[in-house]
């Protein structure tokens, strides 16, 4: 794939989110609206007792991604209660107009003792074009099951035949780096199908070969152009992972014509980290879609999305 | 109904030079029938730990089935090992019920994992033993029983029946964590799900028994035996409220003909706090099971099982 660098669209400290919120713009996720493009981001409020929060808002831009239009104001999905699975934030969330509505399926977390936290996938459905979003409970539509013990996290849901499809991830290990450390988690990508998008059927695999047992694969998004689907994720080292650019996060790439079985060839991916730029260190969490007959990726660049996002548009799919 | 108390039957600080893990507690017995004993698991726990915390494994005690206050055998392990890092049941392995399918014992079994802004979470786990009840293999890391958007969390309390050819697992799921004098404190009620093979299993979505005691009162080990034409549920529960109610337990009763409509009537129970000894204070956790011809309800006492639990029988006819 080739693709052509827009830049940074989006500058937390440049926009009217900055001092509301203390920056991160991570994982943006795109509704395509009558005359914008509406990207959903996760955020933090300024901390409260040293620990932070992730919320969900939006920034409306033109169609040609030059223009803020808008921006969300208040509440666009809301924490969960005391003890949910959400209660301490919702990062990332994937959304897709269905059925006449909007979608949102989230990724919440909640902080554990042992480990640093757990997360489920929920639900949430918005009847005023993305504004606002209710849930469908206070639980997950996907949580932790008996060979997925933890860390379901990462949803990417489209709907391809008349089939709902969620790409998502799971974790295979806590782990610390040396004795005494705080543990490290390790994840991978995997796949679920449904009907009706509530009750969920697991393929019960991982379906992107790991370049090594300590890769961590995330935020996998897929887009259907022509008769192949295309799978851009990101992947880092288990441990290192934020201090050392070689061992942070990077895209990788996969194609599928069945959704089924997933061909990993990075080396086509075609978005690399740009020296001296915005993404010269780090390169994480993509998101495909299409607008007006052209396919982008969002992205973030360095400190996990802390300053922004950027966006690229596809050359070529060769 | 009438239960006629027997006795104690089993307190760990009674067993000389037990083991460190079961230092005290025998909570939530379930029993399992052999030829000439009854097999009772409950849960224990070793001493509280540096922070103030414990852990809970379970364990089982066998009694003579010819005379059930005659102690035969004891486990020398626990019977599941507490989860990895990061798992659901890392922190404890309690409650646990179990069913025999063919010559293996599946054991449904609720863990323990602690959280930050509440003090735990629980989920519903399935252990497999090959060797009549005394390990269990887990099936997997994570629950067998997957939290859902009705079912957020603290999902515990597994008794699973066979009933007309189904498998039924009797369980609670959490409805909210209640803060009382800013201490979260944890409501949970009684739900159901059905399965054909033990494995999968369709949720209800249902609260089988409505609230009695006051407001977000707490519901706990749904304990289904069937007699006389009925499906007969004593059940556990408590009020979140005041430091001594939440605290204190007292046993519920329900009653159903299809096993999905409930009439609760706790004046039936027809068993209470004793004047002295280990079960002045509450009764708790019940659980019945029939034998010889004779029906028996295993119970804790005082601070919810920490002394260990006793036994009633019951006199004359159940319905």
């Amino acid at each position: 794939m080739k693709w052509r660098k827009l830049g940074k669209i989006f500058d937390v400290a440049q926009s009217d989110f900055a001092g509301e919120f203390i920056g991160y713009a991570q994982s943006p996720q795109a509704l395509v609206c009558e005359d914008r493009v509406r990207f959903y981001f996760s955020t933090r409020p300024p901390a409260e007792n040293g620990k932070f929060v992730s919320v969900v808002q939006y920034v409306d831009m033109s169609r040609d991604f030059r223009t803020v239009l808008g921006r969300s104001h208040g509440t666009v999905v809301p924490l969960g209660k005391l003890g949910t699975f959400d209660e301490h934030g919702i990062f990332p969330f994937s959304v897709f107009r269905h059925d006449g509505a909007v979608w949102g399926y989230s990724n919440g977390w909640n902080r554990r003792k042992s480990v640093s936290v757990d997360t489920a996938i929920g639900l949430a459905i918005s009847h005023d074009d993305g504004q606002t979003f209710t849930k469908l409970g206070d639980g997950p539509v996907l949580g932790p099951s008996l060979h997925e013990p933890y860390l379901v996290c990462d949803p990417f849901v489209r709907v391809f035949d008349g089939v709902f499809h969620m790409w998502y991830i799971y974790g295979t290990g806590w782990k610390a780096a040396a004795p005494g450390e705080a543990p490290d988690r390790t994840y991978v990508i995997a796949h679920a199908t449904s009907a009706d998008g509530i009750e969920w059927r697991r393929s019960g695999r991982p379906i992107i070969t790991q370049k090594h047992p300590e890769e961590c694969q995330a935020l996998p998004s897929v887009i259907r152009l022509g008769a192949r689907y295309h799978m851009v994720f990101c992947h880092r080292h288990t441990f290192g992972f934020r201090t050392d650019p070689a061992r942070g996060y990077r895209l990788g790439y996969a194609w599928s014509d069945d959704l089924v079985h997933w061909q990993r060839d990075d080396a086509r991916c075609g978005l690399e980290a740009s020296t001296g730029e915005w993404d010269s260190d780090m390169v994480c969490y993509p998101h495909l879609f299409a607008c007006d007959g052209k396919t982008y990726l969002a992205y973030n660049g360095n400190h996990f999305g802390r300053d922004g996002f950027g966006l690229a548009e596809l050359e070529s799919e060769h | 109904m009438k239960w006629v108390k027997r006795g104690q039957v089993f307190n760990p600080a009674d067993i000389a030079g037990r083991p460190q893990w079961m230092h005290e507690y025998a909570q939530a017995p379930a029993t399992l029938v052999f030829d000439d004993f009854v097999r009772v698991y409950f849960s224990c726990r070793p001493p509280r730990d540096a922070d103030g915390q414990f852990v809970s494994y379970s364990a089982f005690v066998d009694l003579d089935r010819h005379n059930l206050f005659r102690i035969v055998n004891l486990a020398r392990e626990p019977v599941l090992p507490l989860g990895e890092l990061g798992t659901f049941d890392e922190f404890g392995t309690y409650p646990m019920s179990v069913i025999r399918r063919g010559d293996e014992v599946w054991a449904y079994y609720a863990g323990w994992t602690r959280c930050e802004s509440v003090p735990f979470n629980v989920a519903i786990g399935l252990g497999i033993s090959t060797d009549q009840g005394v390990t269990f293999r887990k099936l997997g890391p994570g629950p067998l029983l997957e939290y859902s958007p009705d079912e957020p969390f603290t999902m515990s309390g597994p008794k699973v029946r066979f009933f007309n050819g189904r498998y039924y697992l009797f369980y609670i799921a959490g409805d909210a964590w209640v803060l009382k004098d800013g201490k979260p404190e944890i409501s949970h009620k009684i739900r159901m799900a059905v399965s054909d093979d033990g494995l999968h299993w369709t949720k209800q979505h249902k609260t089988l028994v409505p609230d009695r005691w006051g407001e977000n009162e707490s519901q706990a080990s749904p304990d289904v035996f069937y007699a006389d034409g009925r499906y007969h549920m004593f059940f556990c529960g408590w009020v979140p409220r005041d430091f001594r109610q939440t605290r204190s337990r007292k046993i519920g009763y329900a009653w159903s003909t299809d096993l999905v409509n409930w009439t609760r009537d706790d004046e039936r129970v027809g068993i209470d706090v004793s004047s002295d000894g280990f079960d002045n204070e509450m009764v708790a956790y019940p659980h019945v099971f029939a034998l010889d011809g004779r029906t028996w309800m295993l119970y804790l006492g005082n601070q919810v099982g920490r002394y260990g639990f006793g036994l009633a029988e019951l006199e004359g006819a159940m319905a």
